[in-house]
C-alpha cells in the first residue's frame, strides 16, 4: 500500500524540475519521446484547456523564461541572459498520452497546477483507505472533504499578518497565488507574460475555488492573465486583486471581502 | 468553526517528513534547497517522543529572501493530531514595496486588511512558503519534544 510520502516522492521525482534525476530534468536535457504515468493525463489536459482559453499564457512551458530569469534548481535569482518569449506549444511539443515528444530539450514546468494535483492525489489516497473527513494544505492550496466547512482566511500580500477576506471551504478546493514570495532582484516575481518571458504587472493576488484542486490552482495561475470571461468554460469561483488594491470576484463567492 | 475530531486525519505535506521519521524511515520529501542533492533533514533525532503541542521557528533562504516559519506541532503517541504553520514574515521585494507606495499614496486602496491574528479562520491561502524552512522547525520539535 502506497503511503502519502511515497506518491509524494514519486511525483516529484517525476514532475520537479529542482532534481537531476526526474523525468522532466531528462526532458530537460535530451530531445525525445518520453513516457510519463497515468497520473500525467489530467494534468496534462487541463495545461491545454488553459493555454485555450488564457490563448497562449499558462503552459507548461515557462520553466525557460523562469530559470532564464533566475529561478533555476540552484535558485541562483540571476538572469542568466535576455528575457525571451515562450514558444508555443505545438511548436514545442507533441503530447499524445503518456507520451510527450520533444524536438529539442524543454523545461516543462508544471508549477501552475502541480500541487494542486498532488492535493487531489493524496486526498484521494486518503479516501480510497476510508477517511472522510480530512483537509490536505499544501501551503495555501486546500482541500477539504467531510462535514461542515473551513473558514479560510485570504492572506493580503503585501502584509502576511493580515488577510483581504475570508472563505467558507465546504467540500471543494481553493488555491492561491500572490507574487510576494517568489520575487527577487529588480523586479522580478514568478508569474510570468509569455508575449515578454518578463513578470506581470498587473494582477497581485487571486484565489480560485473549484471541485477539484487540480482546477483551483490551475485558475489560480490562468486569473493573473484572464478574467471571467475567458475562463467561462470552467465551473468555479474566485477572487483577485490588482495592484491598486482593487479587489474582483466572482458574482457567487462563498465568503467574504473585507472592502 | 468546525472542530476537526482526532480520529479523523488531519495530513499536512508538513505533517510528512516527521510522520516518516517517527515510523524510522527516512524523510525523503521535496528538496528545494540549493545546489545540494541530498535531502536536508538528518535523521539523528528519533522517537518516541513525549505526547503535546511544540513550537519552533525557523528561517529559510527564499526566492524573497530570508523567510521566517513558526510550526506548531500537537503529539500524540507518536502521531501528528494537529498541525499550524504561519509565515511569520515576508521581505518585500522592490516590486511589492512599489505596491504599497501605491496603497500609501491612496490609489484607490479599496481593499482594508484585518489582522488575522483577530479573525476566526482555520487556515490561511495565499502564495506557499518553501518547505526547507518547514524542515527545519520540524528538526526542532523533534528534540523539543524528546522524553525528559
Amino acid at each position: 500500500m502506497v503511503s502519502v510520502e511515497q506518491r509524494v516522492a514519486e511525483f516529484d521525482r517525476v514532475y520537479s524540475r529542482f532534481r537531476d534525476d526526474s523525468l522532466v530534468a531528462r526532458i530537460a536535457r535530451e530531445a525525445g519521446s518520453f513516457e510519463f504515468p497515468p497520473d500525467a493525463g489530467p494534468l496534462f489536459a487541463l495545461y491545454r484547456e488553459l493555454y485555450e482559453a488564457t490563448d497562449g499564457a499558462v503552459t507548461p512551458l515557462v520553466g525557460s523564461a523562469l530559470e532564464t530569469l533566475g529561478y533555476d534548481r540552484a535558485y541562483s535569482l540571476r538572469p542568466s541572459g535576455p528575457a525571451r518569449a515562450v514558444p508555443p506549444w505545438d511548436e514545442a511539443f507533441g503530447w499524445d498520452e503518456p507520451r510527450l515528444t520533444v524536438l529539442r530539450p524543454t523545461v516543462v514546468d508544471v508549477g501552475a497546477a502541480g500541487k494542486g494535483y498532488l492535493v487531489d492525489l493524496v486526498a484521494a489516497l486518503l479516501r480510497a483507505r476510508g477517511v472522510d473527513e480530512l483537509v490536505v494544505d499544501a501551503s495555501g492550496d486546500l482541500v477539504h472533504v467531510g462535514e461542515g466547512s473551513l473558514r479560510v482566511g485570504l492572506e493580503h500580500p503585501l502584509d502576511s499578518t493580515k488577510a483581504i477576506g475570508v472563505y467558507e471551504l465546504r467540500n471543494r478546493a481553493l488555491c492561491a497565488s500572490a507574487v510576494n514570495r517568489r520575487a527577487w532582484g529588480n523586479d522580478l516575481h514568478h508569474v510570468i507574460d509569455v508575449a515578454t518571458g518578463l513578470p506581470t504587472r498587473n494582477v497581485v493576488a487571486t484565489w480560485a475555488i473549484a471541485d477539484t484542486a487540480l482546477l483551483a490552482d490551475g485558475l489560480a495561475t490562468a486569473l493573473f492573465f484572464a478574467g471571467e470571461d475567458q475562463l467561462a468554460r470552467f465551473d468555479f469561483q474566485f477572487a483577485r486583486m490588482f495592484s491598486n488594491g482593487r479587489v474582483e470576484h466572482s458574482a457567487r463567492f462563498d465568503g467574504e471581502l473585507f472592502l | 468553526m468546525t472542530t476537526l475530531q482526532k480520529k479523523h486525519a488531519l495530513a499536512a505535506f508538513a505533517a510528512i517528513s516527521l510522520a516518516t521519521t517517527l515510523a524510522g524511515c527516512a524523510a525523503d520529501g521535496t528538496d528545494t534547497s540549493t545546489g545540494s542533492s541530498d535531502n536536508g533533514s538528518s535523521d539523528t533525532v528519533t522517537g518516541p517522543y513525549q505526547d503535546g503541542t511544540f513550537e519552533a521557528t525557523a528561517d529559510y533562504q527564499s526566492p524573497n529572501g530570508t523567510e521566517t516559519i513558526d510550526v506548531t506541532l500537537t503529539l500524540e503517541g507518536d502521531v501528528v493530531t494537529d498541525v499550524v504553520v504561519e509565515g511569520v514574515s515576508v521581505n518585500p521585494s522592490p516590486e511589492v514595496e512599489r505596491y504599497q507606495g501605491e496603497f500609501e499614496d491612496g490609489i484607490a486602496a479599496e481593499v482594508v486588511g484585518k489582522k488575522l491574528d483577530e479573525l476566526s479562520v482555520d487556515r490561511v491561502g495565499g502564495s506557499s512558503l518553501t518547505s526547507g524552512g518547514f524542515n527545519e522547525a520540524v528538526e526542532q520539535i523533534k528534540i523539543k519534544a524528546q522524553p525528559a
